[in-house]
Order: C-alpha cells, then sequence, then structure tokens
C-alpha cells in the first residue's frame, strides 16, 4: 500500500514517520524549503516514545510517484483549499483521501470535489508541534488517530490495510467503526476548550477560578453537544462525563493549542472549529450565546491581526 | 483654599499640575518612590494644549502640611484601602473628600471610613497615561466633575474647587447632578472596559467582527438598565452619544483595562464591571455579556496571580 502525507507538519510528520519507521511505504508531499530542510537533516522526531531521524520520500506535486492508496490529509483547516489543488492529481480511481482535520466542514467540501466515496472520516489526538528547525515535537504521553467509513458499513481494503499499518507503527486508535460519532466527540472536546481558552485567554484552570467560569463551561460544552444531537451525533452521558472532567478540573494547565496560536499572533482555524459549530446551531434552531461570544472574540483577533495590531499596546 | 491630592497619576497628576501652575495651593500626597522622583524633576507634562513642567509640593505623610479643605483621592479603585489610610490623617472635621474613582463601589467604604457628610461626588474625564520616566502623557479630555451627592447646593470647599478649576482652564467642574453624571461615565465605561476586556480589541476591531457592534449594544443596555434600576437611566442625548462612539466603524477608542490588561498590570475588575454584575443580578436584571466579561477579568486575574502571563 502506498500511502501520501500531505505536509510534514507537526501530525503528518509524526504519523508519516512512525508509519515509515515500521516499514511502510510513505510519501510526503511539500513544499520546497521543507523538502530542502527534510533531504538536508532528515525528518526529525523528538518524541516521548522514543526520537527518531530517518530519510523520507519528498515529493513537490501530487503528480508524483503515484498513484496512492490513501492520501492522508494533515493541513490547517484554513489552508484546505490549497491542499485540495496539491492532491488532486495525487487522487486516482481506486485512491481514499483521510483528512485529520478538526471539525467536519472540510468532509462536505473534500466529498464535493472528489466524491462522496473516496473521502472517509478521520481525525487525530496527537499532542505534538514543530520547532522553528523543522523537528517535531511529541510531548503528549499520548498519539492515537481514528478513521473508518462514514457510512458505517464495513471497512475498505484500504482502511484494513491503513489499520495494520497503524497498528504496527505503535500509533494508537485505527479503524474505528463509528466515526461520525468520534468526530462529533472530539469536535465537542475542542470546540468548547478552544471557545473557551480563547474567549478567556486562561487555561482550564484560570478559567475555573472566576466566579462563574465553570458554569460558563459547561454551558459551552452542552451548546455543542446540543448541536451534535441535532446530527445525530449525542455523545451520550459517558461521553459528556469525559468532556465535563477533562474541562472542571481545578488547576489544570490545560489550554486549547488555539490559545497559543493567539498569543504569538498567528492563524486560527477560527471559522472552521468554532463558526462551523454556530452554523449548524443556527440552522437547528439551537441557541449558542457562549459560542457567539468567543467567536466574536475569534473575529475581533483576526481583525486586529489584519491591521497588524497584534503585538502592539492596543493604547 | 489648600488642596491635597492623593497620587499623581494621568488623574491627579495632570489636574493637579494644572492647578498649581493657576497658582492654586496644591500639595500631592505620594509614595516615597514617586516623591523622590517628582521633588527632583516637578511634574512633566506633555499634553496637546501644550507641554510643560511645574514644581509642586509634596508630602509622604496625610499628617503633613494640613489641614486641607479637599482632599483629592486619584487613586485607582484597587488601592482604595491602603489610600484611605494614607489620607486619613489629612481629613479634619472641615475637610471635603473628592473621589475620583470609577464606578460606585468606593463611596460606601469611604462613607463608612469618613462619614457621608464629608464624601463628595466625583469623576475625571482626563486620557492619559505615565510616561517610561513618570511624565504625564495627556491625551485629550481634561474634564473633571464634582458635587453634592444629596443634590443640596454645593458646600463653600466644592464652590472654590470650581473657581480654582476654572482658572486653571479644566473643564467641567460644580455639578449639580453629580450622581448622574457618575452613573453615566459608569454607563460609558462599563460598557467599553467589559467589551474591549473581553474582546481584547479596540472599538474598531470590535465592530470588525460580524456581531460586534450587536454585542457592544447589549452591554450597553445592559448597564443602562443597572443605571435605571437606581434611577440614574442615561438621557437618550447621552446614551446614543455613548453608542455611537461605540459602534464607530475602525474607532481607535479603547479602555485603559486593555492597556492594563497588556503590560500584565493590575485591573479595576470588581468596581468597572463585577459591580455592575451584582447590581443587574440584585435587581434581577440579565447580564449575559458583563457575566462573560468579568468572568474574563477573573480569569486574567487568577493568571496573572500564578505568573502566567507570558
Amino acid at each position: 500500500m502506498k500511502t501520501l502525507i500531505l505536509g510534514a507538519g507537526s501530525i503528518g510528520g509524526y504519523v508519516g514517520g512512525r508509519l515509515q519507521q515500521s516499514g511502510a511505504d510513505v510519501t510526503f508531499l511539500v513544499r520546497a524549503p521543507r523538502r530542502e530542510r527534510l533531504e538536508r537533516d532528515g525528518l526529525v522526531i523528538k518524541s516521548t516514545k522514543g526520537d527518531i531521524t530517518q530519510k523520507v520520500k519528498t515529493v513537490l506535486g501530487g503528480a508524483e510517484g503515484g498513484p496512492y492508496d490513501v492520501v492522508l490529509l494533515t493541513c490547517k483547516a484554513y489552508d484546505l483549499e490549497s491542499a485540495i489543488e496539491a492532491i488532486a492529481p495525487a487522487v486516482g480511481a481506486s485512491t481514499t483521501v483521510v483528512p485529520l482535520l478538526n471539525g467536519m466542514r472540510h468532509i462536505d467540501i473534500l466529498a464535493a470535489r472528489f466524491g462522496d466515496a473516496k473521502v472517509v472520516g478521520g481525525l487525530a489526538r496527537v499532542g505534538v508541534a514543530m520547532s522553528p528547525e523543522g523537528v517535531i515535537l511529541h510531548t503528549s504521553p499520548f498519539a492515537a488517530i481514528s478513521f473508518g467509513e462514514r457510512d458505517g458499513k464495513p471497512a475498505r481494503p484500504a482502511l484494513v490495510e491503513l489499520d495494520a499499518a497503524i497498528k504496527k507503527s505503535g500509533i494508537d486508535g485505527g479503524l474505528h467503526k463509528n466515526i461520525v460519532q468520534d468526530l462529533w466527540d472530539k469536535w465537542i472536546m475542542l470546540c468548547s476548550l478552544a471557545a473557551m481558552s480563547c474567549l478567556m485567554r486562561g487555561t482550564v484552570g484560570d478559567i475555573l477560578e472566576a466566579g462563574e467560569g465553570q458554569a460558563i463551561m459547561l454551558e459551552t460544552v452542552e451548546e455543542c453537544r446540543k448541536v451534535a444531537a441535532s446530527a445525530g451525533g449525542d455523545p451520550g452521558e459517558k461521553g459528556m462525563q469525559n468532556v465535563g472532567g477533562y474541562l472542571t478540573q481545578r488547576g489544570s494547565r490545560f489550554a486549547a493549542s488555539m490559545l497559543h496560536d493567539l498569543e504569538k499572533g498567528s492563524m486560527v482555524e477560527a471559522d472552521h472549529v468554532v463558526g462551523d459549530m454556530i452554523e449548524r446551531a443556527r440552522r437547528a434552531g439551537i441557541a449558542t450565546p457562549n459560542l457567539r461570544m468567543a467567536y466574536a472574540h475569534l473575529q475581533v483577533y483576526l481583525a486586529r491581526r489584519a491591521r497588524g495590531g497584534i503585538g502592539k499596546p492596543a493604547m | 483654599m489648600k488642596i491635597l491630592i492623593l497620587g499623581a497619576g494621568a488623574v491627579g497628576g495632570y489636574w493637579g499640575a494644572r492647578l498649581t501652575q493657576a497658582g492654586i495651593d496644591t500639595t500631592f500626597l505620594l509614595r516615597e518612590k514617586r516623591a523622590e522622583l517628582v521633588r527632583r524633576n516637578g511634574l512633566v507634562v506633555k499634553s496637546p494644549k501644550g507641554d510643560f513642567t511645574v514644581p509642586v509640593k509634596v508630602v509622604t505623610k496625610g499628617e503633613e502640611g494640613g489641614p486641607y479643605d479637599v482632599v483629592i483621592l486619584a487613586c485607582k479603585g484597587y488601592d482604595l484601602d491602603s489610600a484611605m489610610d494614607s489620607i486619613a490623617p489629612a481629613v479634619g472635621p472641615d475637610t471635603t473628600i473628592v473621589p475620583m474613582l470609577n464606578g460606585h463601589a468606593h463611596f460606601a467604604t469611604l462613607d463608612a471610613r469618613f462619614g457621608a457628610a464629608r464624601v463628595a461626588g466625583g469623576l475625571a474625564r482626563i486620557s492619559g497615561m505615565l510616561g517610561p520616566n513618570g511624565e504625564i502623557l495627556h491625551s485629550g479630555a481634561s474634564g473633571v466633575s464634582f458635587g453634592e451627592r444629596d443634590g443640596k447646593p454645593p458646600r463653600k470647599a466644592l464652590v472654590e474647587l470650581d473657581a480654582a478649576c476654572k482658572k486653571a482652564g479644566i473643564d467641567g467642574g460644580l455639578n449639580l447632578d453629580i450622581n448622574q453624571d457618575l452613573w453615566d461615565k459608569w454607563v460609558m465605561l462599563g460598557t467599553i472596559a467589559s467589551m474591549c476586556a473581553a474582546m481584547r480589541g479596540t472599538v474598531g476591531d470590535i465592530v470588525a467582527a460580524e456581531d460586534g457592534a450587536a454585542l457592544m449594544r447589549e452591554t450597553l443596555e445592559e448597564c443602562c438598565r443597572v443605571a435605571a434600576a437606581a434611577g440614574h437611566a442615561p438621557s437618550d442625548k447621552v446614551r446614543s452619544g455613548i453608542e455611537t462612539g461605540l459602534t464607530q466603524p475602525g474607532g481607535k477608542a479603547v479602555a485603559s483595562i486593555l492597556g492594563d490588561m497588556e503590560k500584565g498590570g493590575a485591573v479595576e475588575a470588581r468596581s468597572i464591571v463585577g459591580d455592575m454584575l451584582m447590581r443587574a443580578r440584585k435587581a434581577g436584571l440579565p447580564a449575559p455579556n458583563l457575566r462573560f466579561a468579568y468572568a474574563h477579568l477573573q480569569a486574567y486575574e487568577a493568571r496573572r496571580a500564578r505568573s502566567g502571563l507570558k
């Protein structure tokens, strides 16, 4: 099985690196500067599960080195359009596209472009970042990806093979029988955390120190749950306890990576993670006052960023 | 008339420098460090109305230089307790205290300590900040407003203070309805401070968000209702003036609380936003936006307390 990974950033680099380490046939579709660096230094991973440096195959265009059985998409949502253009030549008649993005909106966009049947569901739970030198820094104790057929039917051979390769690589997770629920579960968690970390500009612990911090946190989770439920993705009591437990841990230093992005002045997945949740709520007639406030905060950030006002005094 | 001003920041410093310049007997009560700097350099004012430097009288203890007819309190809300201790020796039987703090919460504290009869109402509309060398960077408005809180004819000290302000070229002065003016300012400040803090941007940045202007108007409505519950709803004219200013596309206006947050400084969260929210609660009024803003400020304070701002 031949796998193409778009991007050798934090998640793509980590997953692809582990796959290759365990003998899978992996190619990275990257831009020229990243390729140059990978050719010079190799793909360098510093990880709680062991460091590794290895040579990797890279291509600059999707037309090279194919056809591919699986294309793993690990871009940020705001780069989706250019990512689609980049992978398009690599997507043949029997290629499966496995997106590992946050949220859900990209799935419709990908399905519209490549056909519903070629696009499966997928997500990553890897606490990983990339250093300015291009080193993949995997700092969390967990590293899992999850993927599966969106219609719940038995998995196609490509996914079964990918599952075997993932298991061999030491990455947790793999084929999921109800990937759509898993996508909702992750989105509920991420949207709640990102909305609150950003709106309150603090960790879970900081937010809980505010008089109504916990109430506001739990209301936000409930807003997301209602949206999921309206689409048949209610995580159920146990799923909610999970999220609620995580987000009401006193003293927790947990924060959404989106907060780090805000504080660095970087681009954020505001529309994809929070805006789209609100859009779905609106269509289903669900009130989301907390998400609305958080989304406004993110839009204010983007407006200030666009005028070059981040990092300069507001007054 | 002898005036004592506690604090030589943007408000106290600018006002007192102008009074001194106009020949009014004005003394500053300052902490040791600030006192030393001001004694050495005088008060250095950079202002659109003209830069100037003026030597001023400085004391570091309230016992010195008194008795005073008027004590002007120009501290931040979170410094009120230590400010009261500092001025206490300067407050005699005939002294009038004119607090220039934001919000309303300080009145109960001051009344309890000094007696309501000694405490007049006051507020400042002086925009500015301290520069890196302790100079006063005055950036625009230069008005003050003060008066009797019970609406009765003003006492002699306030009439004299009014005359002194006029002589010194300070706008405003004696206000016969100081309570309304206090509420008008608090409504404005409660709105802009809540939104600039919770959204971390200027008015223009906020209005650029899809729901930004709507959120600003809702927050203004929340504050107006609290004022109305206290019998001090702003007039239509005042309200529409606030609304226009706070929904200006591209508006550069910003609450100083955001500047304080971005410097990692202390914030008047409780007196400007928290107390407005508590009053809404007591009156049974919904105040969802103030609630978010206060939670934001409290999360900021928690993060600051654990040195987590970097």
